[in-house]
């Protein structure tokens, strides 16, 4: 699996993010690094206690990340979460969830066969 | 220092991907600090906010978010020295707004693009490397002016360029053509005998030839329109005001007498007198000269005073018509620019007022080099202009300047050092020798009852009855024998606080002045309550002397205490009583050390309890004790309870004693006898069958019983 096909399956722009990152080195690095970003689970854990303020921040800092990395899909989920915990607690916030953990499995889940079979 | 040091960057966003993305764009050429939030950025910008080169700063953050930081930066000044480039998926035009009107200098979008936020960094950072380079060009200038006289005039006549709403050139096109025509003159003729330094005066003069338009009002000044009679009237005040401002304004130059004189004298057509020549009086001569006469017409029908021909000054008449100049080829409010040919034709051609022929004869035949010479001018005065809007800035304390920086720094230092003074608890104080003064902070005034400032600390009061004139006397003394290498010294004493005295321990640090020899300008200090200090170590010094294991004193505190005792005394009845366990060796080996430790204890405890607080009671060293005794009567009976009490019974195992008892009448008062003597009659208790006790008698040192 390449980085192009990894982005493929996690339904990325693989063009984009070379576009503005300009180095692939760079651009691997920073998608592996994505595994051990913590904000999803802060996000899973904090829509779990229902502290919108901390889902909030999770939410966006998972959106900034996917825009940077050219995540398209999750990045635009994790757009919609974060617009719906802007002011108020969402009505569908159990939906938006798994919603956003679907993309995340697939997102993560495309990584790490990436990962397992350069080896890395 | 080993090449150049790398810009520092912060980088301040709670996801540590975005951070590293940007470190990564951002490369080796940067030094990269990070927070990750708000408050971390705030801690590293208190404490660097000086070498910071920029901060890319993140709105979303925990804790405190950017909003939060760009307050704290406005709060403390520091928006003013450091660029901030915000980041930010939000792009939402309200917080665009909010952040540019809290002074961010530009935005990032995310997803980061590597060449534009390279580009933006790049750029914000040269563009405030410039500011701050031209800051300090412009200080530099007003120093060097503040030693020209020229500063003064610079101001005042941008005051009128402000008022006026005219072309900032104005006045630097005036200066340069009456430069110019002054130099053209005197090459023509003699007849004024014009000197270089008369003419670079002139010209410095020449800027303030509209100076009374300040006093001239704004509805009038500023018109757009034709001015009606009255209007025009009091237009032409501005040229008697003017010249009355300065005779007013610089009377250490110039006095009324001598301004009457010399208006008469101009008015003959003389010259100034030589007394005036090269003296600050005659540069404000010269500007009055022009400021009142600029309007004047060689045909004499121009105002205030109607002069004619060379009853005008010529300073005046040169300024006249390079003022008339200037005004044809700028725009104004009722016309747009003429060309230069323009200008000169209608000028010679007597369109705009009446000139001495010379001076137009100057003109005609130099018109090629006045228009390239005032059109080369043009970029080194847009230069000059550029430094002068900022001096402004500088001059009204706003822009950020540098000195303004340095009064908050000061400001600063001073508010955070009265604030830990007061918060400490500590006692801090200042004398300054020269004023004889001394201040205390308020804490420490409160403690120890004193002014928070008072004079004359020697002879005060209070300081006498906290110290005892010794104790002043001593800090003092201390203090003033240091050297300005180590100007510090300590002093330990007891303080008289109104409560109760305690020790303090009072450091000093001497300020010496830079002089050879240096003298003593005072001192700062600090006093700080050691009374707990001091009482622990007498705790400690009591352990040091007791036996860990039973509490009693040891053998050499024993016998401190023992002399001292004899020595005080030494009519007293003393007796040393020297104890034994006997067997202990095989208690231990039977029972173990452990038991065998328990033993000694409970030893230790009948010995005390079994004589008076008074009397001294020692562990001298493994199974052997003492007792020091001070008796009246009947030592035997005493030693025989004694020896009573000591002998007991510790869970099942029987604990006995020998003892020997010397006296003070036997063997004299030294410790070395008595101790002797208590040996020898152990020795001999020991020998007869335990568990008894001897005394001391002279036989036993006939037998030779010694061991």
């Amino acid at each position: 699996m390449t980085l192009r096909e990894c982005y493929d399956a996690l339904e990325g722009s693989y063009d984009e993010v070379v576009s503005r990152l300009r180095s692939e080195r760079l651009i691997q690095k920073f998608v592996l690094k994505f595994l051990d970003d913590g904000s999803f689970a802060l996000l899973e854990a904090s829509m779990a206690s229902g502290s919108r303020e901390e889902a909030f921040r999770a939410a966006h800092t998972i959106k900034g990340m996917c825009q940077n990395l050219s995540f398209t899909r999750l990045g635009n989920t994790a757009d919609e979460v974060t617009e719906a915990l802007r002011n108020s607690w969402p009505d569908n916030a159990g939906e938006l969830m798994e919603k956003i953990r679907r993309d995340y499995e697939l997102t993560a889940g495309a990584i790490r066969r990436f990962r397992e079979e350069q080896g890395l | 220092m080993a090449g150049r040091d790398k810009l520092k960057i912060l980088i301040v966003d709670d996801s540590e991907m975005n951070r590293s993305i940007l470190a990564d764009m951002l490369g080796d050429e940067y030094d990269i600090l990070e927070a990750e939030d708000g408050v971390q950025a705030v801690g590293i910008l208190s404490r660097k906010s000086s070498e910071l080169a920029l901060v890319l700063l993140d709105i979303v953050m925990p804790r405190l978010d950017g909003f939060g930081v760009l307050a704290a930066m406005n709060q403390n000044g520091w928006i003013t020295d450091v660029p901030v480039i915000m980041v930010s998926a939000e792009s939402g035009s309200k917080q665009v707004e909010r952040a540019y009107e809290l002074g961010v200098t530009d935005f990032i979008m995310r997803p980061f693009d590597a060449l534009i936020v390279r580009r933006r960094v790049v750029n914000t950072i040269l563009l405030y490397a410039k500011q701050k380079r031209l800051i300090g060009m412009v200080e530099d200038q007003i120093y060097e002016k503040e030693h020209q006289s020229t500063l003064m005039i610079d101001i005042l006549s941008h005051v009128v360029e402000f008022r006026n709403g005219e072309s900032g050139l104005h006045i630097l096109h005036v200066r340069t053509l009456t430069d110019l025509l002054l130099g053209f003159l005197t090459a023509k003729t003699d007849k004024y005998q014009l000197s270089p330094g008369e003419i670079s005066m002139i010209s410095t003069a020449s800027a303030l030839h509209d100076i009374g338009k300040i006093a001239i009002d704004d509805a009038i000044l500023n018109k757009p329109g034709k001015l009606t009679n009255e209007e025009f009237a009091v237009m032409k005040t501005h040229t008697t005001v003017g010249a009355e401002m300065l005779a007013d304004a610089v009377p250490d130059y110039i006095s009324q007498e001598e301004l009457a004189r010399m208006r008469e004298s101009a008015a003959a057509g003389e010259k100034p007198s030589a007394a005036r020549q090269g003296t600050g009086g005659e540069l404000v001569w010269k500007a009055y000269e022009i400021c009142r006469w600029h309007h004047e017409r060689w045909d004499g029908r121009g105002y205030p005073d109607g002069l004619r021909g060379d009853q005008i000054p010529i300073a005046a008449q040169v300024v006249a018509l390079a003022d008339v100049y200037d005004a044809l080829t700028s725009t104004r409010v009722y016309k747009p620019p003429f060309s230069h040919e323009t200008a000169v034709e209608m000028i010679l051609d007597g369109q705009c007022g009446a000139f001495n022929p010379l001076l137009l004869e100057c003109l005609r035949d130099n018109s090629e080099q006045i228009r390239t010479a005032l059109q080369g001018d043009v970029a080194e005065e847009l230069r000059q202009r550029n430094l002068r809007t900022i001096s402004d800035e500088a001059l009204r304390g706003e822009g950020g300047a540098v000195s303004q920086r340095t009064l908050r720094l000061l400001d600063y230092e001073r508010m955070k050092y009265h604030f830990f003074a007061a918060m400490s608890e500590e006692v801090q104080f200042e004398y300054t020798a020269a004023s004889d003064m001394v201040t205390l902070s308020s804490y420490g005034s409160k403690l120890l009852g004193l002014e928070e400032i008072f004079m004359d600390p020697k002879n005060n009061r209070g300081l006498i009855k906290l110290m005892g004139e010794e104790g002043i006397e001593t800090v003092v003394g201390k203090a003033r024998s240091t050297s300005p290498d180590k100007p510090d010294s300590t002093t330990e004493l007891v303080l008289h606080l109104p409560e109760e005295d305690r020790w303090f321990r009072v450091i000093t640090r001497t300020v010496w002045s830079g002089d050879t020899p240096p003298k003593y300008m005072g001192l700062l200090g600090k006093a700080i309550d050691i009374h707990n200090e001091k009482l622990k170590l007498h705790e400690l010094e009591k352990k040091a002397s007791l036996d860990p294991l039973t509490g009693l004193l040891n053998r050499a505190s024993a016998r401190e205490q023992i002399e001292d005792r004899m020595l005080i005394r030494p009519e007293g009845h003393f007796a040393l009583a020297e104890i034994d366990i006997d067997n202990f060796k095989s208690i231990n080996d039977r029972l173990g050390h452990i038991f065998g430790d328990r033993v000694l204890q409970e030893l230790a405890a009948r010995m005390k309890h079994s004589v008076r607080s008074s009397d001294i009671c020692c562990r001298a060293g493994g199974e052997e004790f003492f007792i020091f005794l001070d008796y009246n009567t009947e030592i035997e009976r005493t030693v025989e309870r004694i020896h009573r009490s000591l002998c007991f019974e510790l869970e099942g195992q029987k604990v006995t004693v020998s003892m020997g008892v010397a006296l003070g009448t036997d063997v004299g008062l030294s410790y070395e006898a008595l101790y002797r003597g208590a040996d020898l009659a152990l020795y001999r208790a020991k020998n007869t069958g335990k568990n008894k006790f001897c005394f001391f008698n002279q036989a036993m040192l006939e037998k030779g019983e010694i061991i």
